[in-house]
C-alpha cells in the first residue's frame, strides 16, 4: 500500500538542513570534543533535525543513526579516528535493536497482537463496563479507567481505537450538539495517554527511559515502575474524569450500553488468556521469583511461537518501526556515552546555580512541550541521553532515575493538540471534539499531571525506597 | 496539509437521476464527493483528472444504458484498467438484463447492483458500505472518514495500523 503524501515545507527542508546540521560540529570543531566527539555531535543534531522535521520517518531517522555511529566513530568507521580514542565495535550499535527492553516490548506486543485477535480487549470492556451502570458519569468513568488499564499493556493507540469504537456506539442515539458526546470522546485519548505511563511496557517513552537507566546500571523492576506511576496515573484520571463533567455539561441522564460479543473460547483462545495472564502476573511477581521484566516478556513470543498460536502473520504484525526507533534511541545514547558528547553537552551550562528542584522542572517541561508537536519517542531518544548524563553528574544531585520516569511521563502528559498523540488524531477524527476543547483538557490535564508528579510523586517514591531527592 | 478525498464518480446520462443522486449522497461531504459523468467519455476524463490529484476514485455508480456503450462494458474496462482495478463498482440501474449482469459479475467484480427506482437510504448504506471497504483495503489513514463512513470498520482497521509514536 502507498499513498502519495504531500510534504510539508518543514519536510522538505528537513533533509538539506540534517546534513547542514551534520557537518556543522565537524566543520566548526568545538572545543572540548575530538573528532569522534564533532561527528557524534553532527549525528545528535542532525537526529534533532530529523526527529523534529519528519523529513524521513521516524523510524529511518533511527537506521540512518546507528549507519553513521558505525560508519564515523566505530572500529569498522571509514574516516580515520583520533589517536586514543577507543572506537566501539560495531556490535555495540547493532546490539541496540536487540536490547533487552526490545524484548520486554516485543513481549507486550505480543499480548496486544492477540488481545486483537481474540478479542479480548473488546471482550474485557463489554464486561468490565457493566458495573459502572448506565449514567453518563459512571460510564465515563468506567470507559477511562478500563481505557487506562488496556493501554498500560497494549498500545494507546490500538486501545484509543477500540475505546472510542465503543464510545461511538453509545453515543450514537444521542440528540446532535449533547456535549456529552465531546467529554466522553475526549475521555478515552486522554486514559489511554495516562495509562500508558503506568507499565514499562505501557508506551516507548517508557521503554527509552528503562533502558537509558539500564544502560547507567541502574535498575527498576516492573512493579516498582508500576508501584510509582500507577497512584499518580489513578490521580489525574479521577481529576479528569471531573474536569471532563464540569467542561461538557449535558441534560442526559441515561446511556444505554449494547454491546454485543462472547469470549472466545477456541483452544488457542484459552492458551493465548493464560499466556496472558501468566505474563502478567510474572511481571508482576518479580520480588518473588527474580526472573526480570526483560526476561518474563520473552515468554509470551517463545510459547505462542512454538504451540503455534501465533505463526508468521502475527510475526510479521509486530510493529518493527515502533522496536527500532526505540533502538535508534539507544544507540544514540550509546554512541553519545562513547564519544562523551553528552558529558560535553552537559557542561555547557553552568547547572550548580540551579536549584534540583526546578532541574526536574525543567526536563519536565522541555519534554511535555517537545512532545506536543513531536513524536512521544523521538522526544525521549532526544532528551533521555542528555537528562540522564545531566543527572549523574557531579554538577548537581537528581537521582537519575526521578530524571527518566519524569522525562518518560512528560512525553506521555503533552495532549495538548490533535497531533500530539495517536489517540488524540482518533478522537479529533470522531468530530465531536474540536482543537479548542482538547486544548483546554489536555493543558489542563497536562498541568495536574505534571504537578502532581513534580512535587508529590518524588515523596511518595522516597517512601517506597525507589529513589528520592 | 489537506486531506485526499474519496470521490463517488457517477455515470449517468439523465440530468435529473445525476441530480437526485448527487443530492442523495450529499451527506456523505465534505470527506466524501461525489462526480458526475453522463457518458463513458466524460468518466474517463474525470477518472484522468481524479488520478492525478490527491484524490482517491473509490467508487463508480453507473448506469447501464449510456450513450454510445453500455455501464456493464465500461465497468469491466475500468476493472482491467491499473488506476481503476480497485474503486468499487456499483450498477445503478433498472435495464440490465441477466446476461449483462453476469458478465458485471464476473468481468468486472461488480459489488452491487442497486435497481431503479433507489430508496436513497439504500442507496447510502451501499455507499457507505463499498466506500468503508475501500477505505480500509486501500487508504493508510482512515480516520478523515470517521465521521461519513463506518466508524467501527474503520476503527478496527486504524487500530491495527497505527502505533504509539
Amino acid at each position: 500500500m502507498s499513498e502519495e503524501q504531500e510534504r510539508t515545507l518543514l519536510q522538505r527542508l528537513g533533509l538539506p538542513l540534517a546534513v547542514v546540521a551534520f557537518l556543522l560540529p565537524i566543520v566548526l570543531q568545538p572545543d572540548g570534543l575530538d573528532a569522534a566527539g564533532h561527528r557524534m555531535f553532527g549525528i545528535f543534531l542532525a537526529a534533532i533535525v530529523l526527529w523534529i522535521t519528519e523529513a524521513v520517518p521516524l523510524y529511518a531517522t533511527a537506521v540512518l543513526i546507528i549507519f553513521g555511529e558505525i560508519l564515523f566513530i566505530s572500529e569498522a568507521s571509514v574516516m580515520p579516528l583520533p589517536e586514543g580514542f577507543e572506537a566501539p565495535p560495531i556490535d555495540d550499535f547493532y546490539s541496540a535493536l536487540a536490547n533487552p527492553v526490545l524484548m520486554l516490548f516485543l513481549g507486550g506486543f505480543f499480548l496486544a497482537e492477540g488481545a486483537a485477535k481474540y478479542r479480548l480487549d473488546r471482550n474485557l470492556a463489554r464486561v468490565l463496563l457493566r458495573p459502572f451502570g448506565t449514567s453518563p458519569t459512571g460510564i465515563m468513568l468506567g470507559l477511562m479507567l478500563i481505557t487506562a488499564a488496556l493501554s498500560m499493556f497494549m498500545s494507546n493507540t490500538a486501545t484509543a481505537a477500540t475505546m472510542t469504537a465503543v464510545v461511538l456506539s453509545v453515543t450514537a442515539t444521542l440528540p446532535p450538539g449533547d456535549r456529552l458526546r465531546t467529554s466522553l470522546a475526549l475521555s478515552i485519548p486522554i486514559a489511554a495517554n495516562v495509562g500508558g505511563i503506568a507499565t514499562p511496557v505501557g508506551t516507548p517513552p517508557n521503554a527509552i527511559a528503562l533502558a537509558g537507566l539500564t544502560e547507567r546500571g541502574i535498575s527498576i523492576s516492573f512493579l516498582e515502575w508500576m508501584l510509582a506511576t500507577l497512584p499518580f496515573v489513578i490521580l489525574i484520571l479521577v481529576a479528569a474524569w471531573w474536569l471532563l463533567g464540569r467542561l461538557h455539561r449535558s441534560e442526559t441522564k441515561e446511556l444505554k450500553l449494547e454491546m454485543e460479543g462472547e469470549f472466545d473460547m477456541s483452544r488457542p483462545a484459552i492458551l493465548f488468556y493464560g499466556v496472558f495472564a501468566l505474563t502478567i502476573a510474572l511481571w508482576l511477581t518479580e520480588p518473588l521469583h527474580g526472573v526480570p521484566a526483560t526476561v518474563v516478556g520473552f515468554l509470551p513470543v517463545v510459547v505462542l511461537l512454538s504451540t503455534q498460536v501465533f505463526g508468521v502473520t502475527e510475526l510479521q504484525n509486530v510493529r518493527w518501526d515502533v522496536l527500532w526507533l526505540v533502538g535508534g534511541g539507544i544507540a544514540l545514547a550509546t554512541g553519545m556515552a562513547a564519544a562523551g558528547v553528552d558529558e560535553w553537552l552537559v557542561a555547557l551550562v553552568a547547572w550548580e546555580n540551579l536549584p534540583v528542584a526546578l532541574l526536574l522542572v525543567v526536563l519536565a517541561v522541555i519534554s511535555l512541550a517537545l512532545s506536543t508537536t513531536i513524536s512521544n519517542s523521538a522526544t525521549a531518544n532526544l532528551l533521555v541521553p542528555i537528562g540522564l548524563t545531566l543527572a549523574m553528574s557531579d554538577a548537581v544531585a537528581v537521582d537519575p532515575l526521578l530524571a527518566g520516569i519524569i522525562i518518560a511521563v512528560g512525553c506521555s502528559l503533552a495532549m495538548a493538540l490533535p497531533i500530539s498523540t495517536p489517540p488524540n488524531a482518533i478522537a479529533y477524527a470522531t468530530g465531536a471534539v474540536r482543537t479548542k476543547d482538547l486544548a483546554v483538557v489536555g493543558l489542563l490535564v497536562g498541568a495536574i499531571g505534571l504537578v502532581l508528579f513534580l512535587a508529590v510523586a518524588p515523596l511518595w517514591w522516597n517512601l517506597l525506597g525507589i529513589a528520592g531527592m | 496539509m489537506t486531506t485526499p478525498r474519496l470521490v463517488v464518480l457517477c455515470v449517468e446520462d439523465e440530468p435529473d437521476v445525476r441530480d437526485a443522486i448527487v443530492r442523495d449522497l450529499a451527506p456523505f461531504e465534505p470527506a466524501v464527493v461525489t462526480e458526475t459523468a453522463e457518458s463513458a467519455d466524460d468518466a474517463r476524463e474525470a477518472i484522468a483528472e481524479i488520478t492525478e490529484g490527491r484524490d482517491r476514485l473509490g467508487l463508480v455508480l453507473a448506469d447501464h444504458l449510456l450513450p454510445g456503450t453500455t455501464g456493464v462494458d465500461f465497468l469491466v474496462e475500468l476493472h482491467e484498467g491499473e488506476a481503476t482495478a480497485r474503486a468499487k463498482k456499483v450498477l445503478l440501474t433498472g435495464q440490465a438484463g441477466l446476461d449483462d449482469t453476469v458478465k458485471a459479475v464476473n468481468r468486472a467484480d461488480l459489488d452491487r447492483y442497486v435497481a431503479k427506482p433507489w430508496d436513497p437510504e439504500e442507496l447510502r448504506a451501499v455507499v457507505r458500505d463499498q466506500l468503508t471497504e475501500f477505505a480500509c483495503e486501500h487508504v493508510d489513514d482512515v480516520l478523515p472518514y470517521l465521521t461519513v463512513l463506518d466508524s467501527a470498520r474503520l476503527l478496527e482497521v486504524h487500530g491495527t495500523r497505527a502505533a504509539d509514536r
